[in-house]
């Protein structure tokens, strides 16, 4: 959570707010943002921390892992209806991206806004297709693979 | 119920720590907005 921390500002240019999830107590919260998170951000943790005893918020999302007794890493990015717009579920041993979480927000919502489609490691400023484009056999003449990366 | 890309997220209401404050928030509170929801483990561990 401290790459999402340290991240938060971006979040919010984009009228975006970050709700994090843990099975801990709120007293577990208050101890790790004051004994950690705020070693490692200026500021700790701007963003609401959930607690979730049980993993029942978990368990809707079906990220609970109920032999283990914790919520598995997972990112639910919802549109401003209330909408699903993206998921990420990761194992345990593997951290995130939070770059690529910024990406696809951008991207969701420069489709909201325009109509347009991003293609494969859309970034602001790089090309974008029409709906029409999007499934003409013919992104090639629009789209070079070197977009991607 | 089923989560889903372009199916309604679930709606939860939980107590919340927020900038040290503790509150109850519900997904709710924030239609008409976009959210971005990370659950992780475990507080003091790699998340």
């Amino acid at each position: 959570m401290a790459a999402v921390a340290v991240k938060y500002p971006a979040f919010k240019e984009l009228g975006t707010e970050v709700l994090t999830l843990s099975v801990d107590s709120i007293d577990s919260h208050k101890g790790w943002r004051e004994k950690e998170l705020s070693q490692m951000v200026r500021g700790g943790a701007l963003f609401p921390m959930l607690s979730d005893p049980e993993g029942r918020i978990g368990a809707l999302y079906g990220v609970y892992d109920s032999e283990r007794g914790v919520d598995q890493r997972g990112r639910f990015l919802i549109d401003p209806m209330g909408v699903i717009q993206s998921i990420e579920i990761v194992s345990d041993p593997v951290g995130r991206d939070i770059a690529e979480a910024l990406r696809q927000l951008r991207a969701l919502q420069h489709h909201q806004a325009t109509g347009d489609y991003m293609p494969c490691g859309w970034e602001p400023g790089k090309p974008t297709l029409t709906k029409d484009q999007s499934r003409s056999g013919e992104i090639w003449k629009e789209w070079k693979t070197r977009h991607a990366f | 119920m089923s989560v889903k890309v372009g199916k309604k997220a679930p709606e939860f209401t939980a107590d919340a720590l927020d900038r040290g404050e503790v509150r109850k928030l519900s997904l709710a509170d924030y239609r008409g907005r976009w959210v971005m929801l990370f659950f992780y483990p475990a507080d003091f561990s790699m998340v």
